[in-house]
């Protein structure tokens, strides 16, 4: 079972006529009609997204990056931690300029090569971001699938428990704990997807609540299936489409969550690389009106990753939700709002939307 | 209406039991010795550390010392802190004029900057007045409030200065009170800051919702009657459309009442989100747990008002 909804089968053969141009007459060549998952036709929708694809390019670059980190910097010749006393920094101890000596994008105030150490801080900028996300995805979907299949009482409790998690000020209660329990990279992974699971897991319940009522869930229950086996194995991969735009759009918004948490001194701690903390670095002090590069190549190293996430986020929605009208999640938080807007704002969309109204009735 | 009202009063006062004693265990679990030791000075003694633990409450067991919290919650009182044993009451009030200055002033601004762009992206749609504005959009959307105020700071403070055009402040505040204008100098970068970030956001927002107003058939019949397009645009469709931007205005005003963190953080100004940081740094609890009640009540209390406001605003939304 790979269906997004379950009137999805008619969709693959509709689009299938299409000859992968989706949305354009083509002649229908009887040999070319080919059964495809809505996977599948997602993914050649996305493959014409010429943004989604680039944005998707550079975070497959920066996994690359990340994953290779020991060996770039080997090959750069400058460890992330390492210090160049002598040719890292003046003879007035200021730091080396982008292109000096060696140093790519210059040095910081210890004498460290910037690139290394920012090549070093995409691991952390991504393990945080992704493994965050990923927590937040499998206990918002629990939740949520429990909470929108069972309703009455436990829905009432779960429901109104994630209602107050998204009253709490996240910062100030991240911040606290990590102040109680000292930094470490673990904690704030912790503390990210402890604050941002109530999303995933609203928007999933009430995605079940009317996904339950569907005519598959029925034919299920009448073949006697147990109510775990509807959840998980009926229910599931319907939400999987709006699982993939929302941890899309979750992981830019926990990177920058863990960049903050660093910045304000309490996410992953120095000597250990991470963007937050080298911008950090680079304010203590005004240092950065010495060294703008100290500043300023951190700094976009954390807007591209996140502009990627944000712009392949809207292809995939896009791509995996192409009746997607209107987001099903109030817009409440930074993260939902973002996506909400951008969500809101897609006209194609819209007018696909309001065009198979009466399909998507059953979604609102 | 009242009894809605009523509901969500009981609903803040369950949220502010829970978010204080999650504070509270948070802070307190196992670690008042920890607390009083922090307190009692550099060197000192046992006698010390127990004196300081009496001093401040600390040698009450968990549940005394958080109904002692809530009776003085409950008496408007939220206590001495502990750094400098000085009333929380007079901290947060000097505090808190900087963050509303902060975040209305803020406010006007991205709704000045976002409504116009999201309207001229909405009637425009797929053309380039259309992508200048969404890509002004994603832009901002996906700079960090940090990364945004600093690099103003660097640009408009530091090279500015340098080349001789001293107009911006690097740092600090200036009531309202003593003098408009340096108030006003001194807010110009952190309310750029905050608001473009925003702004961002609320392009986004109305941009959708004027689409989706655009699309009505009540929008072609006022074109079909004549109405110029320039009518129907303002008077029929953005008074429609901006329904969304006023209750999500509510919300973030709520939340960023609550301490604007970053961007007081990165600009030096003394509101409650410093207030808070320092009181995590320092470990003093009862100032953290003040602001998050402070907070809390925001974000709960704002969130009523945009409901109360959404059903004012659009009859077909019924309070239940």
């Amino acid at each position: 079972m790979s269906l997004f909804r379950a009137d999805a089968g008619v969709e693959v053969i509709e689009e299938a006529n299409d000859h992968e141009i989706v949305g354009e007459e083509g002649t229908p060549d009887q040999a070319d009609i080919v059964g495809r998952t809505p996977w599948a036709l997602a993914w050649i929708r996305l493959r014409h997204d010429r943004v989604a694809m680039i944005s998707l390019g550079f975070i497959v670059f920066l996994v690359l990056v990340a994953i290779f980190a020991p060996l770039l910097t080997a090959l750069i010749g400058h460890g992330p931690n390492a210090q160049y006393p002598n040719t890292g920094l003046s003879l007035s101890g200021i730091p080396v300029a982008p292109g000096h000596n060696g140093f790519l994008l210059g040095t910081d105030d210890q004498g460290r090569d910037v690139l290394s150490r920012i090549i070093y801080g995409t691991r952390v900028s991504l393990v945080v971001g992704v493994g965050a996300t990923l927590v937040a995805l499998v206990i918002g979907m629990v939740v949520g699938l429990v909470a929108g299949y069972y309703g009455g009482w436990s829905d009432t409790i779960l429901a109104r428990f994630m209602d107050i998690l998204l009253s709490f000020p996240i910062l100030l209660f991240a911040l606290a704990i990590i102040a109680r329990f000292g930094p470490s990279l673990e904690l704030v992974v912790i503390v990210i997807a402890m604050f941002s699971w109530p999303y995933i897991g609203r928007l999933v319940r009430g995605q079940v609540i009317s996904l339950r009522e569907r005519e598959f869930v029925e034919a299920a229950r009448a073949l006697g299936s147990s109510d775990l086996r509807i959840m998980f194995v009926e229910i599931l991969p319907n939400l999987l489409a709006l699982a993939v735009i929302y941890a899309t759009l979750l992981i830019p918004v926990n990177i920058v969550l863990e960049a903050t948490l660093s910045f304000l001194g309490l996410g992953v701690q120095p000597p250990t690389a991470s963007w937050g903390n080298m911008i950090a670095e680079a304010q203590n002090g005004d240092l950065f009106t010495v060294a703008w590069w100290f500043l300023v190549f951190p700094c976009l190293a954390l807007v591209l990753t996140t502009l990627a996430f944000n712009l392949l986020g809207d292809g995939l929605r896009d791509a995996l939700d192409p009746r997607h009208g209107r987001s099903q999640m109030t817009p409440k938080s930074k993260a939902t709002r973002r996506a909400d807007a951008k969500g809101r704002a897609d006209a194609k969309a819209t007018a696909e939307a309001k065009a198979s109204a009466a399909m998507v009735e059953a979604e609102a | 209406m009242i009894g809605f009202i009523i509901r969500r009063l009981i609903y803040l006062v369950i949220v502010l039991v829970i978010i204080t004693l999650v504070a509270y265990v948070i802070f307190f679990a196992g670690n008042s010795d920890n607390l009083a030791a922090r307190f009692a000075g550099r060197d000192a003694d046992p006698q010390e550390i127990r004196d300081a633990a009496i001093r401040l409450g600390l040698n009450h067991g968990f549940w005394y010392q958080y109904w002692h919290y809530l009776d003085g919650l409950l008496h408007g009182s939220f206590g001495l802190d502990f750094q400098a044993a000085i009333p929380i009451n007079t901290e947060i009030a000097r505090a808190l004029p900087v963050t509303v200055s902060l975040v209305l002033g803020a406010a006007v601004l991205w709704l000045l900057i976002g409504i116009p762009i999201g309207i001229m992206s909405a009637t425009h749609p797929r053309t380039l007045r259309d992508r200048t504005g969404t890509i002004f959009a994603l832009t901002f959307l996906s700079m960090p409030t940090f990364v945004l105020g600093l690099l103003m700071l660097l640009v408009f403070y530091y090279y500015l200065t340098q080349a001789g055009f001293a107009w911006f402040p690097a740092a600090g505040f200036v009531p309202f009170t003593t003098s408009p204008a340096q108030w006003a100098d001194h807010l110009i970068l952190p309310w750029f800051t905050l608001a473009l970030v925003q702004a961002a956001v609320y392009t986004r927002l109305v941009r959708g919702s004027l689409l989706d107003v655009l699309g009505e058939d009540y929008i072609r019949t006022a074109r079909a009657k004549g109405l110029r397009r320039r009518t129907v645009i303002y008077k029929h469709g953005v008074r429609a459309a901006l329904t969304p931007i006023v209750t999500q205005l509510g919300i973030d005003v709520g939340v960023l009442l609550a301490g604007a963190f970053v961007t007081e953080r990165v600009f030096g100004l003394p509101g409650l989100g410093q207030l808070a940081l320092n009181g995590i740094e320092n470990g003093d609890l009862p100032v953290v747990a003040a602001v998050v009640v402070l907070a809390a009540t925001f974000i709960v209390v704002m969130n009523t008002v945009v409901d109360i406001l959404y059903a004012v605003l659009d009859p077909r939304v019924r309070l239940s």
